[in-house]
């Protein structure tokens, strides 16, 4: 008995000296010296799922270890509860060094003081970088992080459901678009579109076609614009879509991933990024021969709908003891070889205009490119990260709308929690 | 007499009803595992796997570091259980055999620490880990699920404590043995299916604990297999037979502990462990 | 697993008295001078591994969740550990929000009827369990211990499945039953189902420990209660209402509360089936904190929530804590 006694005691001990050891050891250790001290570290780069391909992860890597004498190590993070996920990582004293952000959420991640200020890599590497998409990393006028790539959607189509429905061209109008859909409903047994109720960035594109906009300033805030005509017009639009298809009207395009569907080859068509194919490939590999892809169509044929220029930038975490290696890294990663390497490979757009040549011949790219000029995204203001947490009051909105509800009432229902979100301090 | 042949049926045929009510979840997992995707998704439920395929659950272990995180799953499982067990057991001696002051506030504070709903604490959990440097370790998921687990055991344990008839120690003691030695050769043996069966619930909860560690632990050298089933779910959610497959095996170490452990427990709970 | 709680532990009690005498009697105390001051601090000894880990690893916690909710907490001042106190805004603001209360009352409607459904089936099963034969009950216990072992995060995605809107084995039943509407039902999509699927899940999965554990304090009803009560010329209705329900009352109670605090905290089985949804009409308080706190990353505001959760749930079970205390109380 005692010595079980004794026993119980030293274990209790244990949890509480290991749950009060180490205190506060301050933040100042470890002050980073410069490339004389690059040898021997490791820099751990997060990087989401589908981001990097992994050769282009291989060379980047071999580059940057032949460089700087360093290792490197990709960690690649998963979509689900990313946003907590960052967070958290960036309040403690390992964080990972660099980190891919999407460009929605950068300004709320620079407002927490939780990334380091890149002006210095801009003015190493950034001078052409395209304005339109390093805007988002811009807070307060300092550059919190650097543009990596972007992307915007198209139309993913299996080219025997259409041939089998009779359809010879792909459409350049909305219209024509939607008679296509009607014909391959009518001809075929295949599903003519997958659109779930919740793919939230494609209405965000449509949003962006009517002109619309998510939010207005009201008396010095930030308040939802849900029930503007204009986004009440492209929701109507986005129902009309979601008509063609039987996917879930209460799930998004990830749940499940939309490509696994497209890949049993029973479905005319979804709405994607130019990578998504390479998902469908992975499902099944027959699906590679009847790809094929075109822009999302507008009204008329000179204007292609409007599209959420969705993408990433690289930030280095403000806690990072390994600032100098981590902008070399940027350096490397962003330079001209391996930034074209990454639009070839993946498809996306990069960073520089004139770095686009790398996407002949890629024909998601080619589809997206003719959008992306009159592509917008979410408003680029710090407090807009919040109303894209899970559950996502839009996404409320449109499996409200979609199960027969006014797209006003719908609205109404969810604005004061959108407002609430926008009002919340940082 | 027609009445009584019912009287006599309908226990045996309730059971069995409810025998298939309580299984059929858990034969549906296994048998939608094993069967291949043309049979999973047919008009008709093909109801017993006629065509068994293991491939739902190749797809299911080909998950990077899948085994890493069976050994981290079962290390912390099994040592929060043991540490429980054993730190509840010196409770619960106290709390069944001793009389003394404050007895019946830590009986009712260890009832308080059983309500502690854990998952909305993990914020200031992960605030004291954090600050502390533990971090992507299993130390602070060992001691938080030995916590979590501690204060039923204490209670369940101290039921079993009491229920060991007094004579049987005093007895010992008359023999020539000292508490300690009566303690481990006569009350440890008796308490046996007791700590058994108490256990059970330390397992599953510790096997299925997930919030915590996902905040704690980024580091997927160090995470848990409800990571591992949860993002399964997430990318191959449409995929039932895969998703089934992780689910069975994710569940298979319960069910077998469970079965083992319970026939035990159930058979010292009717021989008397329990006093009503 | 027994669930042991004062009124239950009468067999325990004589023991108890005899343990009173100071010190051990025999052996053990031999060698000491004051056999007296040692027996006196032996329990004290004896619990201390126990609370210390619960000082440390929830007394801890739960203050510092107490400091969170005074303070502002947000991504910016967790990123730079801030601190910055806010007084009663938290609360203020949870308690002002007409959300919270009706989280709060769903939460209370939510536990009350998991709980009924899971005495009044489990007590059934457990009764209908005495009753069987030998090969019958163990079919039944191999279904009830099955049910009762599957982890609640497979639970829930095998429950999923049974209710997925195509494909899903529900929905085909339904329809073959005739109720051909439900060929296609989205169970997940109105409050009213998913609370329907989440309460089946739990009442499943929770009816086996009381079944079991009632069957298992049925088999210690000494035989001649029943006898004396046949005696009397009680009938079988009379007998179990004047010899088993009393017998039982306390294991009853006790369970009853276990289960109380078991289906109030339920939270993988709502959030891995819906997160909540739809619309976060199935938000209970566990969900409501973890939301509000963790997802929208609002932490003072969620352990401002999570300090409530505690107290409703206190509120919920203070009658049979006072009940517990009573009775310690009379024993001494």
């Amino acid at each position: 008995m005692k010595r079980k006694l004794a026993a119980a005691i030293v274990i209790a001990g244990m949890m509480v000296s290991v749950a009060a050891c180490g205190g506060n050891d301050g933040k100042d250790s470890g002050k980073d010296a410069g490339p004389d001290s690059w040898k021997g570290q490791t820099l751990t780069v997060w990087t989401m799922d589908g981001s990097a391909p992994p050769q282009w992860s291989k060379d980047v890597q071999a580059a940057f270890e032949k460089k700087t004498g360093a290792k490197l190590k990709f960690e690649i993070q998963k979509w689900d509860g990313i946003q907590q996920k960052i967070t958290t990582a960036l309040s403690e004293d390992t964080p990972p060094d660099v980190l891919e952000v999407g460009n929605t959420q950068t300004p709320a991640y620079a407002a927490t003081g939780g990334l380091a200020d890149l002006s210095d890599v801009k003015q190493a590497i950034g001078a052409d970088w395209t304005p339109s998409v390093s805007q988002s990393s811009v807070y307060e006028g300092k550059q919190y992080a650097a543009p990596w790539y972007f992307a915007n959607r198209v139309v993913i189509y299996n080219k025997a459901i259409w041939a089998k429905a009779g359809i010879k061209s792909t459409p350049k109008t909305r219209d024509e678009f939607f008679k296509d859909l009607d014909t391959i409903g009518k001809k075929t047994d295949a599903e003519p579109l997958y659109l779930p109720g919740q793919n939230w960035y494609f209405l965000d594109g449509l949003i962006i076609g009517q002109g619309g906009d998510l939010v207005k300033k009201q008396g010095g805030k930030y308040v939802s614009n849900l029930a503007d005509p204009k986004v009440t017009a492209a929701m109507e639009l986005y129902k009309k879509y979601a008509a063609y298809s039987k996917a879930p009207k209460d799930k998004d395009e990830a749940t499940p991933q939309q490509a696994t569907i497209f890949a049993k080859g029973k479905t005319g068509a979804f709405i994607g990024m130019g990578w998504e194919a390479a998902t469908a490939i992975q499902a099944n590999k027959s699906i590679e021969k009847d790809l094929g892809y075109f822009t999302v169509p507008g009204a008329t044929a000179d204007k292609p709908e409007g599209v959420f220029l969705g993408g990433s930038n690289l930030a280095v975490a403000q806690n990072s003891k390994k600032q100098s290696l981590a902008k070399e890294f940027l350096k490397i990663a962003l330079s001209d070889q391996y930034e074209g390497e990454l639009a070839k490979l993946n498809g996306v757009i990069p960073n520089k205009t004139a770095l686009q040549s790398n996407l002949k011949g890629n024909g998601a790219a080619e589809a997206a490119a003719p959008a992306a000029a009159a592509g917008g995204t979410t408003p680029l203001i710090p407090e807009w990260a919040a109303v894209e947490n899970t559950p996502n009051p839009i996404k409320s909105y449109m499996t409200a709308v979609l199960n027969g509800k006014a797209p006003a009432a719908a609205a109404k229902d969810v604005e004061a929690e959108i407002d609430k979100r926008l009002a919340q301090q940082n | 007499m027609n009445r009584s042949l019912i009287g006599r049926i309908w226990p045996g045929a309730t059971a069995v009803v409810l025998f298939v009510g309580f299984a059929f979840p858990v034969y549906w997992m296994f048998a939608t595992a094993l069967k291949p995707t043309g049979d999973i998704i047919s008009e008709n439920p093909v109801w017993f796997p006629t065509n068994v395929t293991l491939g739902h659950f190749e797809k299911a272990i080909h998950a990077d570091h899948f085994w890493t995180l069976v050994v981290n799953s079962v290390t912390v499982t099994v040592l929060s259980v043991v540490f429980s067990l054993v730190i509840a057991l010196f409770a619960a001696f106290a709390l069944a055999r001793m009389r003394f002051r404050g007895r019946r506030g830590l009986i009712v504070t260890f009832m308080l620490a059983q309500m502690a709903p854990w998952e909305v604490l993990i914020i200031a959990i992960y605030m004291i880990v954090r600050d502390n440097d533990m971090l992507d370790s299993l130390v602070p998921l060992t001691v938080f699920y030995t916590m979590m687990v501690l204060p039923l055991t204490v209670l369940t344990l101290r039921g079993y404590v009491a229920a060991v008839p007094k004579d049987l120690e005093e007895a010992a003691m008359v023999d020539g043995c000292t508490r300690t030695q009566a303690f481990v050769r006569v009350i440890f043996p008796l308490l046996a299916p007791g700590l058994m069966a108490t256990s059970l619930f330390g397992f599953i909860t510790a096997w299925n604990e997930f919030p915590l560690v996902l905040i704690l632990n980024k580091d997927v050298e160090k995470q848990t297999l409800p990571l591992w089933l949860s993002q399964f779910q997430t990318a191959f959610g449409d995929d039932w037979g895969a998703t089934m497959a992780a689910s069975s095996l994710f569940a298979l170490p319960i069910l077998i502990l469970f079965v083992f452990l319970q026939r035990k427990a159930v058979s010292g709970l009717t021989d008397g462990a329990v006093k009503g | 697993m027994s669930v042991q709680t004062q009124g239950t532990d009468t067999a325990g009690e004589p023991a108890v008295r005899k343990a009173r005498i100071p010190g051990v009697p025999r052996g053990a105390d031999h060698a000491t001078g004051s056999p007296s001051r040692r027996g006196a601090a032996a329990p004290y000894l004896l619990l201390l591994p126990a609370l210390l880990a619960t000082v440390v690893l929830l007394g801890w916690p739960l203050v510092k969740n107490g400091m969170l909710s005074f303070q502002n907490l947000n991504p910016r001042q967790l990123i730079q550990h801030l601190t910055e106190w806010n007084g009663v805004g938290n609360y203020r603001q949870v308690l002002s929000e007409p959300e919270f209360w009706h989280v709060v009352e769903r939460t209370v409607f939510f536990t009350a009827a998991n709980v009924v459904l899971i005495m009044v089936l489990g007590t059934l099963i457990g009764l209908l369990l005495a009753r069987l034969g030998k090969r019958m009950r163990l079919l039944l216990m191999v279904g009830l211990v099955l049910a009762w072992a599957m982890p609640p995060i497979a639970a829930t995605t095998v429950y999923q499945w049974l209710f997925a809107q195509r494909f899903g084995v529900v929905n085909w039943t339904l329809d073959k039953l005739g109720w051909h509407s439900m060929a296609d039902h989205n169970w997940l999509g109105s409050q009213f189902s998913t609370f329907s699927v989440v309460v089946l899940l739990i009442v499943w999965q929770s009816i086996p420990f009381v079944a079991i554990n009632l069957y298992a304090a049925t088999t210690t009803i000494p035989k001649e209660l029943y006898e004396a009560a046949s005696l009397d010329g009680a009938g079988a209705r009379q007998s179990f209402t004047s010899v088993t329900l009393p017998f039982l009352r306390p294991f009853l109670y006790a369970t009853t509360f276990l289960e109380v605090i078991w289906v109030f905290k339920a939270f993988t089985q709502i959030f891995a089936i819906n997160q909540g949804g739809p619309d976060r009409l199935t938000e209970t308080l566990p969900i409501y904190a973890f939301v509000e706190g963790v997802g929208n990353q609002h932490f003072g505001v969620g352990a401002a929530i999570s300090f409530l959760t505690i107290l409703v749930l206190l509120v919920i079970t203070s009658y049979y804590l006072r009940m517990v205390l009573k009775q310690e109380e009379d024993e001494l």
